[in-house]
């Protein structure tokens, strides 16, 4: 985190935006004179929606065999995050295995045979279609050194007494198990060297596309690469706005909004069924795609970027639109609904997925609530709770609010610091319960008291004064970059990132603001085109 | 004598049909009269672990040594207590965070007595686990197909930080093959099932086997070969990502060299199913490590109920807080409560793999949990307070003679690690005399 932080003053959400104070458009000065540093990427394995969506692409495979994978790690918010991609023997043991299964499978509906193996001399077309399969799994041109080695297979498979179609047959199956298909490679020509270089054009067009849809690029994409076209920013940006708009896309949707947004978690929620008996599964699908098509809508439309915070329109079917109390569409698939008239409903906050998932089983949190919102749009994550005070008690007496009962909670020293940032953002959003119904009153029977307390002394009263002071923090841009910007390279967001943070959300708010915007600004950037080598790195 | 052996429990298994239903052999002799030498060579070890600690108000035996009793956390434990070692007091310090992070701390030191290195990035690195020594060891020997097995019930939520500041490997592994790599556990029983029984057909010809052979060492070699190539043209940190595939490729050629050494099959068995409920998933990995063992498949198993700081609802016991919420417990008495019947649910499934073993014949007249040790154990003593020390730790099974069960062993303040000194050596790895950080030496009173 950029701005990872102790719950000093000076960290704190502010109330009013100061002129000529963490505002990125004004404040350039630290930035001004540093040498733009893009870092580097980890060699990068690719992650299991990766792979699926890769095999998917390269052998029309949708079996999504990476579900019989281990689970991966996640760093820095995101699965794809490099450095904590590891690779195990039972992983290899299981990509070996897939290897087998997928050459046989796409082998049989003769997907791969692009010319016919001849029995005498087999080795032409057995070139043209290992070299062809190649290209596209490895991403990039093949040597005709790597094609000979490739088909000593053939040579192997006549030894055994198997015939060419074996032979060919190992060859593929040797491409999805070596290392150019597994990780996303980009070679360091001078290992050591802190001197930034432009990635070639098929690492970026590898970037590109795993960026947009986890997936290897197309042939389109390949081809610009190879025509060497992506080094110009009007092919990069044509390219973007055509994935963009491809179904591919979706990836975006489910990988980088399902863990910047939480929605991945609505999977594992368990609301207690004894006092939230409405939630179901037909519910968790409905809340789940409500804010998939809600993002989905970001990618492709005209909206500003921190509309998000308080778009009047959403996505729901009938059963979501009675738990939300809105007038049913008429549809068991969701249907975009306009909110003028329900400003409770508008924007993320409203959505139960998020507060679902930000909740406790038997209650909410306020504490959750309020740490997401500082996390995942305001980057100013406090630090957690000193050892032995985690957790809320019991109420003294039945009756009281839950603001009361954090009021108590938090009236040791030690956690006052934090709390008085994240409590009063939590409690704003009292109104919904623990599965995202608007309710006036607890469980206990007091009745809501959704009232914040700002440590400046602001109040915000209710979700959406909460929302509109969310929306106006010059804090939304940068974060929201920097999460963008990890998932975009699969790697945390140190210190020496914070310049180029700020330039590209600069950027992309003096274009327009949009989630396009945003985008192409970190498409454009060094971080992404670029690369240096890894001089101080030393065994610990 | 131990291929023999295992021979003839396959044979004695085909012939069975169905594994699972094996009949419980009455123990011809009691353990410590049994003579050494009747006994099979093979030692398997299989790892329990639980999240959040334990409430060990309800956990800790009164008495010592050889006069004890079960406590009411412990009550599952009743019909194989004779088979128990409960060892309190032991600490490992190594678990302890810098500032906060105790659960992934905890849980990446659990088996390896290393301290992992606070961060989320690039330079994550603890210690090889106690688990991994011994399957090295084994590997060594080419006991068996796979050197180890890695299970947990959890995926995980996929989403947000894992433990104040440590990586999610640290939280979500307890086996490490080496200080960077931690080994993926398989979250689904189904996977597992299919990874040691399915596609070995019976009917494979040795002449097919060989040809399997052939060409899957030819991909290694290929792929090997590729790899060498660019590591020249990667940095530091990059070949050290590389150093994973080199080290997983050699693990695949370790496998594919043994592939037709044995047996493929020993019986018949029912695919597990998908279920995501805790108590049948338990179940069936349970049922996979027995069935692991039996088919002599693998001899280290670890398994994890949870990932480090599980928010589990336990539901079905009636709860409906979150466990790690529970775990810290405020002093309130609620709480305890419901630790408490998480901890003896906890206990009930360990208990069954104990049972299980103990049913499974291996050899004439010895069962697996003679020949095993069951470790069972937690990242934190306490969850409220994050305590590393006292851990709660149960040993079943004689691993072959040499544990001395049904005793409260008291080590106040002994290091952990000088535990997995005793189990290391009882599992035949030899020369072990340091381990971890605070490992000195074997553990008094290991033995009887």
């Amino acid at each position: 985190m950029l701005l990872l932080a102790g719950c000093k003053g000076d960290s704190l959400p502010k109330a009013r935006v100061l002129p000529d104070q963490d505002n990125p458009h004004t404040q350039n000065d630290e930035c001004e004179n540093v040498s733009g540093d893009p870092g580097r990427v980890t060699l990068h394995r690719l992650n299991r929606a990766e792979y699926d969506a890769t095999v998917r692409d390269l052998l029309g495979d949708t079996t999504r065999p990476a579900r019989d994978f281990p689970t991966d790690d996640h760093g820095y918010g995101f699965d794809n995050n490099a450095d904590v991609l590891s690779l195990s023997p039972l992983l290899l043991e299981k990509y070996a295995t897939a290897a087998e299964k997928l050459v046989e499978t796409a082998w049989a509906q003769g997907q791969l045979r692009t010319c016919a193996l001849d029995a005498i001399n087999p080795e032409p077309c057995a070139r043209d279609i290992v070299s062809r399969f190649a290209r596209r799994a490895w991403r990039r041109p093949v040597t005709s050194e790597e094609v000979d080695r490739l088909l000593r297979a053939l040579t192997l498979a006549k030894q055994q007494g198997d015939t060419p179609e074996a032979g060919v047959k190992l060859a593929l199956r040797t491409v999805l198990v070596s290392p150019h298909f597994l990780f996303r490679v980009e070679k360091d020509p001078e290992p050591t060297s802190a001197t930034p270089r432009r990635l070639d054009d098929f690492e970026l067009a590898s970037r590109l596309s795993y960026f947009l849809w986890s997936s290897m690029p197309d042939e389109p994409l390949l081809q610009a690469a190879e025509q060497g076209k992506l080094r110009t920013p009007a092919e990069l940006e044509a390219q973007m706005h055509r994935m963009l708009a491809d179904p591919k896309a979706q990836a975006l949707v489910s990988n980088f909004a399902g863990q910047w947004l939480f929605t991945r978690a609505l999977d594992s929620a368990e609301p207690d069924p004894a006092l939230y008996g409405a939630f179901n599964e037909k519910l968790r699908e409905a809340m789940r795609q409500e804010t998939e098509l809600v993002f989905q809508e970001f990618i492709t439309g005209d909206h500003k970027l921190r509309d998000l915070i308080d778009a009047p329109f959403t996505f729901v079917n009938d059963a979501l639109a009675t738990h939300y109390g809105l007038p049913p569409p008429g549809s068991g698939t969701p249907r975009r609904v306009d909110l003028s008239g329900h400003p409770e409903r508008q924007g993320i906050f409203g959505h139960g997925s998020l507060l679902t998932v930000t909740s406790n089983s038997d209650r909410t949190s306020p504490v959750q609530r309020g740490v997401w919102v500082l996390e995942q749009l305001l980057c100013s994550a406090p630090p957690p709770p000193p050892p032995n005070v985690e957790g809320l008690p019991p109420p003294v007496n039945p009756h009281m609010t839950m603001k009361e009962r954090m009021a108590l909670h938090r009236s040791l020293p030690q956690c006052q610091g934090c709390h008085r940032m994240m409590d009063p953002l939590g409690l704003s959003l009292e109104n919904y319960d623990p599965i995202g119904r608007w309710r006036l009153n607890e469980v206990s029977g007091a009745p809501v008291d959704a009232t914040g307390d700002l440590p400046d002394g602001t109040v915000l009263n209710g979700s959406v004064d909460m929302r509109r002071f969310i929306k106006e923090d010059p804090k939304l841009p940068s974060c929201f970059t920097e999460h963008l910007l990890t998932y975009a390279l699969g790697r945390g967001m140190a210190e020496a990132d914070h310049c180029a943070v700020r330039e590209i959300a600069a950027t992309a708010e003096a274009s327009g603001g949009r989630l396009s915007d945003y985008i192409l600004a970190i498409v454009l950037s060094d971080h992404f085109t670029s690369r240096r080598g890894d001089p101080e790195a030393q065994s610990p | 004598m131990s291929k023999k052996l295992s021979l003839s429990r396959r044979t004695l298994l085909r012939g069975a049909g169905a594994l699972m239903a094996l009949p419980l052999l009455e123990r011809m002799v009691p353990g410590t009269a049994r003579a050494a030498e009747a006994l099979p060579t093979a030692r398997r070890l299989a790892v329990f672990y639980v999240p959040n600690g334990i409430h060990m108000q309800k956990w800790t035996p009164t008495g010592t040594g050889a006069t004890w009793e079960l406590t009411p956390s412990l009550q599952p434990l009743a019909p194989v207590k004779s088979d128990v070692l409960v060892i309190s007091g032991l600490a490992n310090d190594s678990g302890r965070p810098d500032g906060d992070g105790h659960h992934a701390a905890g849980t990446a030191a659990l088996l390896s007595c290393t301290k992992a290195f606070k961060t989320e990035g690039t330079d994550f690195h603890a210690g090889i686990s106690m688990d991994q020594v011994i399957a090295n060891h084994l590997a060594q020997q080419k006991a068996t197909r796979y050197p180890s097995l890695e299970l947990g019930n959890d995926a995980g939520r996929g989403i947000g930080n894992c433990d104040s500041g440590y990586a999610c490997p640290y939280a979500n592994n307890i086996s490490w093959a080496g200080p960077r790599t931690p080994m993926a556990k398989e979250a689904r029983p189904k996977a597992v099932f299919d990874r040691l029984f399915a596609g070995v057909d019976p009917g494979t010809t040795q002449a097919q086997i060989e040809k399997r052979r052939a060409y899957g060492l030819s991909i290694i070699d290929f792929v090997r070969e590729d790899a060498t190539t660019l590591q020249k043209q990667l940095g530091a940190t990059d070949r050290r990502k590389l150093d994973e595939y080199f080290t997983s490729v050699r693990d695949l050629e370790k496998q594919m060299e043994a592939l037709g050494q044995q047996g493929p099959t020993c019986g018949s068995q029912v695919s597990p199913s998908e279920d995501e409920d805790p108590r049948t998933k338990t179940k069936a990995m349970m049922d996979l490590i027995v069935l692991a063992f039996q088919c002599d498949l693998t001899r280290v198993a670890t398994f994890m109920l949870a990932n480090a700081r599980s928010n589990k609802v336990y539901g079905f016991l009636g709860l409906s807080g979150g466990h790690h919420a529970y775990s810290h417990h405020q002093y309130v008495q609620s709480n305890y409560d419901a630790l408490a019947r998480i901890d003896r649910w906890e206990v009930e499934q360990y208990a069954y793999l104990v049972r299980r073993l103990k049913e499974s014949q291996d050899g004439p007249g010895a069962s697996l949990l003679d020949s095993s040790l069951v470790y069972f154990t937690s990242e934190v003593e306490d969850g409220n307070a994050h305590i590393h020390r006292n851990l709660p730790v149960l040993l079943a099974g004689k691993g072959g003679g040499a544990v001395g069960t049904d005793r409260h062993l008291r080590a106040p303040g002994m290091p952990i690690a000088n535990l997995y000194i005793s189990m290391m050596r009882a599992m035949g790895v030899p020369n072990v005399t340091t381990f971890g950080a605070d490992g000195t030496g074997e553990l008094a009173g290991f033995g009887g």
